[in-house]
């Protein structure tokens, strides 16, 4: 039987695989919103103890609203104003970061295996690959890219990534709304703080190439 | 009411923000006051926390908070005169961040739920930021976005970290709500694996926020861009804020009986931030620079203390007061050096003592206090901490210790000297000082002074009440 849920971390992984190939700031940031969508949709589908109330629904909604609208709005804003739009000799390659990514899966299956989690509900052993390649592909984002905007989505995927986890290991934090919700408040003005920064260096370069950045050293 | 100590910094943020430049500075300076009046109350326990669940009022924190709002009362003095000479186009943008940095810092002392420590943390992060972009220079641009960038991401670790920890109590079937409170009384219980990997986490995030090596990277960029008073902030309250979140971890494993793993951690980042420092610091051209390297040493030392345990965690809070006094005074000397001179590079400086007399006594007793000088209080926590070392049998690591405490003070030295006694009749003063700008540096250093004297009891009641969670004895 295939659960829904398992159709949503298939295509998770999809858009961190497409994510590592693409070299157009604008399709990264449409990938964003997607994975955004999708992240903060996997629990709704996961077979929650509690059941669903109507809290816990109002509180994805919001999640959905939130990573699937407001922060890809922001960072479709930033794309727009900036001049380039394409990301140009990325540190390491696209078909490297590619296979890093692939490595990358292998590798989560291989961590998940040994960690022992007898106690781990069936689905989310599957979410828990998901969500350590989604980190990681996050991670080789932030790193191997000189675009600022491309870091700023590397950041938001590691986000993801760290939020799945939590799904899958922390169930006591998705009961508590007042601190999600400050996690996700947090992450918001994070982007928005990004986004001025951001802004604010193409003003000054002309471009927002991280390499431009490289004034203050020992 | 705890709450108050964030709640009214957030709320003054917000209206300075709104309001003229002027008027915005008299605000800042009361909501100073306010903020010292109830730390007061709070440190006396004349009021108590309103609701346990989110916050309580811990002796690790009441600590850090006393000393961020002593520091944030004369900073805020400094700042208003300092505002005065400086032309700054959106003044109130930084009055504003000024009181929101210091909102999200009260709550980051005392925040109680794992997650919440963690939300003010990043808070931190994202308030403080505006501070360091505001002359929106290249290299202020530069600073700013690798500040947001790697705090960013280090602090993510850091909830990968906290997730670790709630997990470890969901695998032992223990239910009790996620603050360090209640996860310190059932930490016998909680699964060691995961309990240390959640350590690890925690200590490569919120140690990147502290400036432990190898994550420092973002300390001396942005602390010499900032605008002085800011400087001084952050080195003298973001830093404790950061060691807290730390230390409330290691109290937990220490609870646990995982205590030695975490102060071995410990010791390895602050050995490795000392060695750091003392390499770069050598070299150093930037005075702020050099102050934000000598924060990675002393941000090493505290944790080398912790981790040591018995005498020397003594020594790790005497050396975080100290510290922050000392090194805030300095900041705000370098902000008058800089106002001075115009520049923040050594060899256009010289002469102070004849060009400006009163910041160059400042500049260079805090000097003398932040290299472990008699009279001043570093000379005291240096030496408890070394003297702990060698009790706990730890001869390799305190000898590492005293040989980059050497380094660092030869190379600091040499460069200080230049500065303030190697007299040049070329360099003109551009603003001159003033009585406003010296006495704030100059009562930090005197209240450092102060409490190397007189230690009032209820500090070392506290102090006491802190250390005791990871072993920490005042006498030996």
């Amino acid at each position: 039987m295939i659960h829904i849920s398992n159709i949503l971390l298939a295509l998770i992984l999809l858009s961190v695989l497409l994510s590592l190939r693409s070299n157009r700031l604008m399709a990264l940031v449409k990938l964003m919103a997607f994975q955004g969508i999708v992240v903060s949709a996997v629990p709704l589908f996961l077979e929650t103890e509690h059941g669903l109330t109507f809290n816990l629904f109002m509180f994805f909604l919001l999640l959905i609203l939130v990573k699937g609208l407001v922060i890809p709005g922001l960072m479709y804003i930033a794309v727009k104003r900036v001049v380039a739009s394409r990301e140009i000799e990325p540190i390491i390659g696209y078909h490297a970061s590619l296979f890093a990514g692939l490595i990358m899966i292998v590798f989560s299956v291989y961590v998940t295996n040994h960690l022992h989690l007898a106690m781990l509900p069936v689905g989310h052993k599957l979410l828990l690959v998901t969500a350590i390649t989604t980190m990681g592909a996050g991670f080789v984002l932030l790193m191997a890219r000189r675009k600022a905007i491309t870091q700023v989505i590397g950041y938001l995927m590691m986000e993801n990534g760290i939020y799945l986890i939590g799904t899958a290991l922390a169930k006591q934090v998705h009961t508590q709304y007042v601190v999600e919700f400050a996690v996700l408040l947090d992450l918001l003005v994070g982007v928005l703080v990004m986004g001025i920064v951001l802004n604010d260096i193409n003003h000054t370069f002309d471009d927002v190439d991280t390499a431009l950045l490289g004034q203050l050293k020992d | 009411m705890l709450q108050l100590v964030f709640l009214i910094p957030l709320i003054a943020g917000g209206v300075v923000y709104f309001l003229p430049a002027k008027k915005g500075r008299l605000i800042l300076l009361g909501t100073a006051a306010i903020h010292v009046m109830i730390t007061a109350l709070e440190w006396f326990k004349v009021i108590g926390p309103l609701q346990t669940k989110y916050f309580s009022a811990t002796p690790e924190g009441m600590l850090v908070l006393a000393i961020m709002s002593f520091l944030f009362l004369f900073i805020s003095i400094y700042t208003i005169f300092y505002m005065g000479e400086v032309e700054m186009e959106k003044e109130p943008v930084f009055n504003s961040s000024m009181l929101l940095f210091l909102s999200a810092m009260s709550m980051v002392a005392i925040a109680d739920h794992i997650i919440m420590l963690w939300v003010a943390v990043e808070a931190t992060t994202l308030m403080s930021a505006p501070l360091i972009f505001v002359h929106r220079s290249k290299e202020s641009l530069e600073a700013t976005w690798k500040y947001v960038l790697i705090c960013s991401v280090g602090i993510a670790l850091a909830l990968l970290g906290c997730f670790f920890v709630i997990f470890s109590m969901e695998m032992s079937d223990i239910h009790v709500p996620i603050s360090f409170s209640a996860l310190t009384t059932v930490a016998a219980e909680l699964n060691p694996v995961w309990l240390k990997a959640g350590f690890i986490f925690i200590v490569i995030g919120y140690g990147t926020k502290m400036g432990l090596a190898p994550m420092h990277t973002w300390l001396p960029d942005a602390h010499s861009e900032a605008p002085s008073p800011a400087s001084a902030l952050l080195s003298g309250a973001l830093l404790n804020c950061a060691f807290l979140g730390v230390y409330r971890c290691h109290q937990l494993m220490y609870a646990a009986g995982l205590g030695d793993y975490s102060s071995n951690v410990l010791i390895a980042f602050g050995l490795a931030s000392m060695l750091v420092s003392a390499v770069f610091i050598l070299n150093q051209t930037d005075y702020k620079r050099m102050l934000a390297y000598s924060s990675v040493e002393n941000m090493g030392i505290i944790a080398f203390g912790t981790g040591i345990g018995g005498i020397a965690v003594f020594g790790a809070m005497l050396h975080m007061i100290h510290h922050s006094l000392v090194k805030s005074s300095l900041f705000l000397s370098a902000g008058n050096i800089l106002l001075g001179y115009g520049t923040k590079i050594i060899d256009k400086t010289g002469g102070m003592l004849r060009l400006l007399p009163k910041t160059g006594i400042t500049f260079f007793a805090g000097f003398a206090g932040i290299s472990g000088f008699p009279p001043f209080g570093l000379f005291i926590s240096e030496l408890l901490i070394i003297l702990g070392a060698i009790k706990a049998g730890r001869y390799v690591a305190i000898s590492i210790f005293i040989f980059c405490l050497i380094l660092i003070f030869a190379g600091a030295a040499r460069l200080v000297m230049q500065m303030v006694l190697k007299d040049r009749d070329d360099v003109e003063i551009q603003v001159p000082e003033k009585w406003m700008r010296a006495l704030p540096p100059l009562i930090l250093l005197l209240t450092s002074l102060a409490l190397v004297i007189w230690l009032p009891d209820s500090l070392y009641q506290t102090i006491q009440n802190a250390i005791s969670s990871v072993g920490g004895t005042v006498n030996g």
